[in-house]
């Protein structure tokens, strides 16, 4: 099970190559050369953009994060996670509320998020991860739910219209506020996210995610703890989710539940399954499509969650695995 | 308005919000217990049904006055019409996934109910579309507890509903096979039954029960619009977990004590109507981690 | 691997149109337009935007402003606070001179930021929110009253029918959840009772618990404070449970189509409204263009949006130039603009300096001026 590497960064350039080179790609040193090139097109992308293109490229990249943390959940590890957006709630709330209430430095929240990521994975995945795995759907959803309703009545969080005036972090004295800032912000960002979950994938944890995903029972035979290997996929898309909250509360100054609602957690999961769930290309391809769809055909923005979902139906339907071709 | 009238008042409350939850819990429980499948698209189906009910009272309207006759036309010309759709969903998304991995099923459901929702968006813009019947406020007082005429009805047209279901599926054939079915769907395919027929007739049913919910729903409150299943689909899960999944007269109790007890939540004192979601999914996670098999459900055994 | 193929290529193909898309078409005087065009409230978005296109027809058949005419631009913010941010850059980074619009109060917040950072003359129109005073950078204007001015007016209306003991209810969104705390705010502070401070969740469609709840405080009046869809419900549960006090709704629920879905329901509930073309004088002519420019009937926030348009063009005729901040210390120094709306002139904090409030009342299935 070799899976394809070229995932450090990408653009549809790349999906280009890799679709039509794949047998090129095999030797190492042709990947690295890609992934170089790309990483390469990716970094001087804005100099040819300007602030709108590059304000929507940034949020290409911040949905590559969160939909691959929410890949982790849903592509390895097999379980149907229908809240997600509440673990990216409480990383955003962590940094806006110690950033503007406590005036924290905004580098010193991102551990305290990660930390309160890890708590409300153990808090909604401990419990939860015996269920089956239609159970697990609904609880998730009710724990989305209840995060954000909890957000919108908390004085703390700034009830219903949540927080403002959330600092912009700065390096050395260089803060960061313009938007080429946060482009290379999300862009890092989105390489490492690649990075750890390349790494995680073809760890001693991704085989023992693939071999419950694909038969728990067995799995669970051959002396794997499945509710602990489970916890450690729900943990960890947490994280993900929680530090790309901190990000977007820095990046937007402004955040309020409504962001947190059910439809966001629905939006990142079809980034994950549009592409082919489990596979980090994949994610990638589902994670552009999100956000350029609706910025390309204006005209049907409305119309975006319909469009996807019927693909996502087709997709279902016809090619279970995703889009991106599996290698055997 | 003295405590006892307020309690009674909220009863009569909750049975009304626990009728329509029952009905659209019987289609969950009934379509799970056939083919172990959490249909996300049954809260859409409510919702379609009350679109469908607001068509076809329009369109015959002219006819047959928009009042009580117009309504049972269009209930049951659109239960029909939506229990069909109901049936055409199974055979084109569900049947084909039945053998696939659950995972697959469940996110090939979340499609099905997003685009029965977002069409409806699209065609109604989104808005609100208000639901008039000329039902009127006419009704009973007793003492300070008042109930329309209109409440009865909905409340024994529900009845009516329920108990020629639990007739349905005990005392036929028909029914027969679908219990059947729930317990073993290949011993039943080797005892000569056509278990494709009977899951798109379980499906019938219970999708023009979501329906029939819908319209009487649309009718009541007077206005629909394309989200509004969300809501009671989510509510009708807890309810048909809460009276054991599988089991109908447990999605029938589980509805009527989720809508008893919210009513009678919102009278707790010192805590605010701003918690009632946490506490609605706060019951249905509790009841999943602890009791998962509900009041009335059976344990199941895992088969390896 | 074919397939694959496909899909790369589609991948590319939607990130070569998107960049595509990126080229800057030259023209006279670019104004942005910021409204909801898809989403939940994109009926009330396009209303705007024809409003507004509508006063820059008639500025450039009248000439233009210091000869150069007027193009718009649409950046749409889906009344989401992430694609609002989207739609201002967009806006920034095509160099309009000013932006016109600003429907939610949600999404209109965080674009402050953008245009106070590029210093970006922006008028909005319909936003409301307390909130966007304290995140104004000083090249904001808001033409439409603020929730303290629609504060003021309900208090008055609710001394004046004699009520004591107030019922408040909102839908935990910022807009409403806002009002009915300044509301609460206000009241308490007079020495007189709140019995009621109650939320329900949007699309919720049964609130007879909540109606049975509120009948047993009986309060002597009870104030809605957000949008017509649940306010239809909310007031038809009140009624069929037996309440008989008085009804107000905030500006929100302004819509014929609260008491279309709340049938008889409705008739006696007062509403708080920033004026419509109904009932302004001076709107008499924009009604009929309107009707014969788009065939429909404008809505609620079209006059402040035609007026936002108007207010502008006079701005920078004023500066003289379109330098931005000439034509920020040109609005700011606005003194007497007869808008169809009313005449605008701002406070210190850059806000409408007089409460354009109305009460309106049911009557027969319409609103009416009340007393």
């Amino acid at each position: 099970m070799a899976d394809i590497s070229n995932s450090t960064s990408t653009n549809s350039a790349q999906a280009v190559k890799a679709g039509g080179l794949m047998a090129w790609l095999e030797p190492q040193q042709n990947r690295i050369l890609v992934l170089a090139a790309l990483a390469g097109i990716a970094l001087a992308l804005p100099l040819i953009l300007n602030n709108y293109a590059m304000e929507v490229m940034s949020s290409v990249w911040f949905y590559v994060v969160l939909c691959l943390g929410l890949n982790i959940v849903v592509g390895y590890a097999g379980l149907l996670d229908l809240g997600y957006a509440a673990f990216f709630a409480v990383g955003a709330y962590t940094t806006g509320i110690l950033t503007s209430h406590f005036g924290i430095n905004f580098w010193l929240t991102i551990p305290v998020a990660i930390f309160f990521s890890i708590c409300a994975g153990v808090i909604i995945g401990g419990p939860t991860l015996r269920l089956r795995s239609d159970y697990l759907a609904i609880v998730t959803l009710g724990f989305g739910e209840i995060v954000r309703i909890i957000a919108r009545n908390l004085e703390i969080t700034g009830g219903a219209s949540g927080l403002i005036g959330i600092e912009k972090p700065s390096i050395m004295g260089f803060e960061l506020n313009e938007i080429q800032h946060f482009y290379y912000v999300f862009l890092l960002l989105a390489i490492l996210a690649c990075f750890i979950s390349y790494r995680l994938q073809h760890s001693r944890l991704g085989r023992a995610w693939q071999y419950v995903r694909e038969d728990e029972d067995a799995a669970e035979a051959m002396g794997i703890n499945r509710v602990g290997i489970k916890l450690y996929a729900y943990v960890i898309g947490a994280i993900f989710g929680g530090v790309a909250g901190c990000f977007f509360a820095a990046k937007m100054t402004a955040i309020s539940p409504e962001t947190f609602m059910f439809q966001q957690s629905v939006l990142i999961l079809l980034g994950v399954v549009l592409g082919g769930m489990g596979k980090i290309p994949g994610v990638i391809i589902g994670a552009f499509a999100l956000v350029l769809f609706p910025e390309v055909f204006r005209e049907l923005g409305s119309m975006r969650i319909l469009v996807f979902a019927v693909v996502m139906l087709i997709i279902m339907l016809y090619r279970p695995e995703g889009i991106w071709p599996a290698k055997k | 308005m003295s405590l006892q009238d307020i309690l009674l008042q909220q009863l009569a409350n909750g049975l009304i919000l626990g009728s329509f939850y029952a009905l659209v819990a019987l289609g969950y429980t009934m379509v799970y217990g056939i083919i172990k499948l959490l249909n996300f698209a049954h809260g859409d189906l409510y919702m379609i049904g009350a679109f469908c009910g607001f068509l076809v009272l329009s369109l015959i309207s002219a006819v047959v006055g928009d009042s009580w006759a117009g309504l049972l036309c269009s209930m049951v010309l659109s239960m029909i019409a939506v229990g069909l759709l109901g049936v055409l969903i199974q055979r084109i998304a569900y049947q084909p996934m039945l053998a696939a991995p659950r995972l697959s099923i469940l996110i090939t459901a979340l499609a099905v109910s997003m685009i029965l929702s977002n069409s409806v968006m699209a065609f109604t813009d989104g808005e609100f579309l208000a639901f008039s019947t000329d039902l009127g406020f006419d009704g009973v007082e007793l003492g300070n507890v008042f109930v329309t005429y209109t409440q009865i009805v909905l409340v024994a047209a529900a009845a009516i509903l329920m108990v020629a279901l639990y007739l349905f599926v005990h005392k036929t054939l028909y029914g027969k096979a679908m219990r059947a079915i729930s317990i073993d769907k290949d011993a039943c395919r080797l005892m000569g039954i056509n278990v494709n027929k009977i899951i798109a007739l379980t499906f019938f049913i219970g999708t023009s029960l979501a329906a029939a919910a819908g319209i009487m729903a649309g009718s009541y409150y007077g206005s629909i619009h394309f989200f509004m299943g969300f809501v009671i689909g989510l509510k009708a899960f807890t309810a048909a977990v809460i009276g054991g999944i599988g089991s109908i007269p447990g999605a029938m109790l589980g509805g009527l004590l989720l809508g008893l007890l919210e009513s009678y939540g919102t009278q707790i004192p010192f805590i605010g109507t701003e918690w009632k979601d946490v506490f609605s999914f706060g019951i249905l996670i509790l009841l999943l981690v602890f009791k998962p098999t509900g009041i009335l459900g059976q344990t199941e055994i895992e088969r390896m | 691997m074919k397939k694959s193929l496909f899909m790369s290529s589609v991948g590319t193909a939607l990130a070569g149109m998107f960049l595509l898309g990126q080229v800057a078409i030259a023209a006279d005087l670019k104004i942005g337009i910021m409204v909801p065009t898809t989403g939940s409230e994109a009926t009330a978005g396009k209303d705007m935007e024809n409003a507004i296109k509508l006063a820059a027809e008639e500025i450039n058949k009248a000439g233009g402003i210091m000869g150069m005419n007027i193009v718009t631009m649409t950046g749409d913010d889906a009344c989401d606070p992430q694609q609002a941010t989207a739609a201002a850059t967009k806006l920034v980074s095509a160099e309009v001179a000013a932006v016109v619009g600003g429907y939610c109060s949600g999404a209109t917040l965080p674009t402050l930021k953008i245009y106070g950072d590029a210093n970006v003359p922006f008028v909005i129109a319909a936003s409301n929110s307390t909130k966007l005073i304290d995140a104004n950078q000083g090249n904001a204007f808001q033409i439409n009253s603020t929730g303290f001015d629609q504060v003021a007016t309900a208090i008055e209306l609710f001394k004046g029918q004699g009520v004591e003991k107030l019922a408040i209810i909102h839908q935990g969104d910022g807009y409403s959840e806002d009002l009915a705390k300044l509301t609460r705010e206000k009241w308490s502070g007079m020495g007189k009772e709140v019995v009621a401070y109650e939320v329900v969740n949007k699309g919720e469609q049964d609130h007879s618990a909540l109606a049975t709840r509120i009948r047993s405080k009986a309060p002597d009046a009870i104030f809605w404070t957000a949008y017509y869809a649940d306010g239809a419900l909310v007031i038809k549960q009140l009624r069929q449970a037996g309440y008989r006090n008085l009804i107000a709704v905030g500006d929100g629920s302004n819509s014929p189509k609260l008491l279309e879905i709340g049938g008889k329901a409705t008739e006696g509930v007062f509403c708080f409204s920033n004026p419509t073309v109904d009932y302004l004088p001076a709107a008499k002519a924009f009604h009929a263009n309107y009707k014969k420019a788009f065939d429909q009937e404008p809505d609620a926030y079209a006059p402040l949006s035609y007026d936002g348009m108007k207010l502008l063009a006079d701005a920078i005729k004023r500066a003289g130039s379109t330098d931005k901040d000439a034509i920020i210390k040109a609005l700011a120094a606005t003194g007497s603009f007869e808008g169809i709306a009313g005449p605008i002139s701002f406070t210190e904090q850059n806000t409408l300096a007089r409460s354009n409030f109305v009460t309106l009342v049911a009557k027969d299935g319409k609103w009416i001026l009340a007393e």
